[in-house]
């Protein structure tokens, strides 16, 4: 009965790819190339493609990103390369994501190797959380040279890779593949050891030259009104729990609510249709036109027959009763379900890492630095988007600094000792 | 990134990478080659040039193009002739180039109407520091008649011309040859004959691409006329690949270096020209479309290659393919194998039942309730026709099986490998 959560959409062959591949206008001066957050350069692979250069084509996005196929499968590219892409000016963008999922899953199949870890350069960094910022920090820092360890709390790797976006999205097998490229590159994770509870800040600090904390938002938020309440479950929690049980959940309901008009919630909802919940009504806070989640993902849970409701509040909860009300209209509904799921957020728990992180869910500052110079900030927790792509961003971004510090200090210290 | 080493020597001349502009709009002054240097490309066969007496006067437009279906430029028709600018103008960028760009190859294009001629640009363009001389004996729309291909497909000439260039200087001489003739190996003997050291082909095949159907004339049209000209690009790949492979199958040949020209936009075409024979490739219509950046996949795709295929050097796979192409009538025909149907990637569009019945032997029986055709191996003469029209790869090639009366071991027959583009 999990097929349909299993199953992801079928990607291009090698037919279907290169008639994709020339619809391509092969711009000057591509909009597609400067439009991604993560620096990808669509124009070039795309390029490769319809040159049936498809292993240079890997290249191209392994090279500036180690979730690239990851990246293929869930980026709102609608909102990036797709919405600046010049094609839009006959018909459609290409369907950038859907090319480079192809070529990933090439890479794959050829079992490329693409990345090379850097000579060692007898400098340590610890990275505090795996998730997709932590991953591509661990990526650029192995090719750089540096020792990487990589602290988990988790039994696996991946953070919300792994534990949160459905399988019909990201397959875990994609997840583990683009894990274990980065395993062989060098990184040495330490699984089920918590930061501050494991193992101490200070320990990291003493033993590396540089330690970098991206745990992200790993918790959900509830409303107060939602507190104990025994059919409520968080969506981090429930989308967790199915993909463990890869959809083999037994205690499904008939019906259910879900709250939120994020991508979350938006996989919330889907998920459970896809294991033939028979009604599911999506509450969103956000009407339509100002909606938080992505058109692919909106779309795909219409089409998996989630009722959206927008524009509405949770006022009052009475058990399995929740009342809501528009935030503009005089209107308000009240719906009785088995199960309420909260995607109305999530919180970040960066307990005794000795970090200030504001009710943004986000330290109170722009850039990666912390009081402590040794200590930086990436991912979630660092200001700016929350997504995928930003994450490699950042932790690009932050490995750059890092490496700057550390080669900046080490040179220091040889100009000292030369001076003696 | 993936690292190997392109480099080859051809007439004793080093070149980073085998791909070159070949002489044509595309490498026609200084700055245009810079840019394509530049990007990768390992040389130039700078636009021809030609004697100071020869005006070049070009109609506009002067381009067309052939297209099937949705793809543009499957091949290309172009009426432009040798460079306009002048002689001073091409001597003067052929000697900046090769002092700024010391380590790319500047090979000098040229074009006489006579013996005199000949001589004479092959002393200019020697003492402008080219690194080799192609005579170009095969433009096919030149406005005069004692210049392109109407010389090249006269071996007498072409040795007398070949001779002459050879009195002008020491360099490496390539010539150019056409395509508009039925035996190539005369006039390439006769060129050799006459000092050349290797052959560079082909030049453009004369064409009509298409037709003005309201004016009822030829494209593009000058002022409501039109006229035969060459035709480039993709669609003259194979024709290329044929003169290649028949020069190096003549007697005494079997080593002729060559210039491999022809519709050459990826790295497999440039695998192909490399299999039959051809140590540099020389490039123009993909360049005129997409622009100098093809080379990068040219070259990306080339290095994977060769790491795929476990070599070093392209010298390894230059001319390992000749071989291997034989008469027809040398080809075994004692067998034939049938075509497999896979159930689970066939979509049920009936093309190869169409194909079979109105193209070949109505072996493929049509289930018109299931949507699925099935192989009559009576009928089935192992033709794949179908194999070529599937939109789904979900035709291969399926069990060999011995004609009657024939000897053999249809487990020792070498099949096709699958073709790439089906998956």
């Amino acid at each position: 009965m999990t097929k349909k959560y299993e199953t992801e959409a079928p990607g291009y062959t090698m037919t279907t790819v290169m008639e994709e591949a020339a619809r391509c206008l092969l711009c000057h001066d591509a909009p597609c190339s400067k439009a991604c957050p993560a620096d990808t350069d669509p124009a070039r692979f795309i390029r490769s493609v319809r040159f049936n250069n498809v292993k240079g084509a890997a290249e191209t996005i392994r090279e500036n990103n180690a979730l690239g196929a990851i990246c293929a499968r869930v980026c709102p590219t609608e909102k990036y390369c797709e919405l600046a892409c010049s094609r839009t000016g006959i018909d459609c963008p290409i369907d950038i994501g859907g090319i480079q999922r192809y070529v990933t899953d090439f890479e794959q199949a050829a079992k490329m190797d693409i990345l090379k870890q850097g000579k060692s350069n007898g400098h340590h960094i610890a990275i505090v959380g795996s998730g997709p910022a932590g991953l591509q920090v661990a990526t650029t820092m192995l090719t750089k040279g540096y020792a990487v360890d990589i602290y988990e709390k988790a039994e696996k790797a991946g953070g919300y890779l792994t534990y949160g976006i459905p399988e019909y999205r990201l397959p875990n097998d994609i997840v583990e593949y683009e894990i274990k490229r980065i395993v062989n590159l060098g990184a040495n994770i330490h699984y089920n050891t918590t930061v501050g509870k494991d193992i101490m800040m200070d320990e990291l600090k003493a033993n590396n030259d540089a330690v970098v904390i991206a745990v992200g938002a790993s918790e959900s938020k509830v409303l107060p009104m939602f507190a104990d309440n025994e059919n409520v479950e968080t969506a981090v929690g429930f989308l967790a729990r199915v993909k463990e049980a890869k959809g083999n959940i037994t205690d499904l309901p008939e019906n259910a609510v879900v709250v939120g008009g994020g991508d979350v919630a938006m996989d919330v909802a889907t998920t459970l249709r896809r294991l033939n919940v028979k009604n599911v009504t999506d509450m969103a806070y956000e009407e339509f036109d100002e909606f938080k989640a992505s058109k692919k993902e909106l779309k795909g849970t219409r089409e998996a027959g989630v009722t959206i409701v927008d524009g509405y509040v949770p006022t009052a909860v009475n058990g399995n009763e929740v009342t809501f009300k528009h935030r503009h209209i005089d209107s308000e509904m009240t719906i009785k379900s088995d199960k309420i799921i909260l995607a109305v957020g999530q919180r970040v728990n960066a307990a005794n890492l000795g970090i200030t992180i504001d009710k943004n869910e986000e330290v109170p500052y722009a850039g990666y630095g912390t009081a402590d110079p040794k200590v930086f900030v990436t991912g979630d927790i660092a200001q700016g988007d929350k997504t995928v792509v930003w994450a490699v961003r950042k932790g690009k971004e932050v490995a750059e600094q890092m490496d700057k510090m550390i080669m900046g200090s080490a040179k220091e210290a040889d100009l000292v000792g030369g001076n003696e | 990134m993936i690292k190997k080493d392109l480099s080859v020597d051809f007439l004793g001349v080093h070149f980073e990478n085998p791909f070159l502009l070949s002489s044509s709009p595309v490498g026609n002054c200084y700055e245009m080659c810079a840019k394509a240097f530049d990007e990768g490309w390992a040389g130039v066969a700078f636009k021809t040039i030609g004697p100071k007496h020869f005006k070049v006067d070009e109609v506009s437009p002067r381009f067309d193009e052939l297209t099937k279906e949705g793809t543009p430029f499957v091949g290309f028709k172009n009426m432009e002739q040798i460079a306009e600018h002048s002689l001073e103008d091409n001597l003067h960028d052929l000697k900046k180039l090769k002092e700024n760009y010391p380590t790319k190859i500047i090979i000098a294009s040229i074009m006489g109407t006579n013996e005199q001629d000949w001589e004479e640009l092959a002393q200019l363009v020697t003492e402008a520091k080219a690194d080799m001389i192609e005579m170009n004996l095969s433009c096919p729309q030149m406005t005069s008649h004692e210049m392109g291909s109407d010389v090249g497909t006269n071996p007498e000439l072409v040795k007398k011309y070949c001779a002459a260039v050879r009195r002008g200087t020491d360099l490496p001489i390539l010539a150019k040859m056409t395509p508009n003739i039925t035996d190539m190996v005369p006039a390439a003997k006769a060129s050799l004959d006459g000092g050349a050291d290797g052959i560079a082909t082909i030049n453009t095949v004369k064409s009509i691409a298409n037709l003005d159907i309201d004016r009822k004339t030829a494209l593009p049209t000058v002022d409501g006329k039109g006229s035969i000209s060459g035709f480039s690009g993709k669609a003259v790949k194979p024709i290329a690949l044929r003169f290649i492979q028949q020069l190096r199958e003549a007697a005494g040949m079997e080593q002729l270096p060559i210039s491999g020209i022809g519709g050459i936009e990826t790295w497999q075409d440039a695998a192909e020209f490399l299999l039959l024979g051809a140590t540099t490739l020389q490039v123009t219509t993909s360049v005129m479309q997409y622009g100098y950046r093809i080379v990068e996949d040219m070259k990306n795709g080339l290095m994977h290659y060769m790491e795929e295929q476990g070599v070093d050097h392209l010298s390894d796979i230059i001319g390992v393919a000749n071989k291997s192409i034989v008469p027809v009538e040398s080809l075994n025909r004692d067998y034939k194998v049938y075509p497999k149907i896979d159930w689970d990637k066939c979509i049920g569009c009936g093309r190869c039942y169409i194909s079979c019945f109105d193209g070949a032997h109505q072996a493929i029986q049509w289930n018109e309730e299931a949507r699925r055709p099935t192989v009559d191996t009576d009928k089935c003469v192992g033709c794949h026709l179908c194999n070529l029209v599937c939109p789904v790869g979900a035709i291969s090639t399926g069990e060999v099986v011995m004609k009657p009366g024939r000897e053999g071991n249809p487990e020792d027959i070498k099949v096709e490998s699958p073709r790439l583009t089906h998956f």
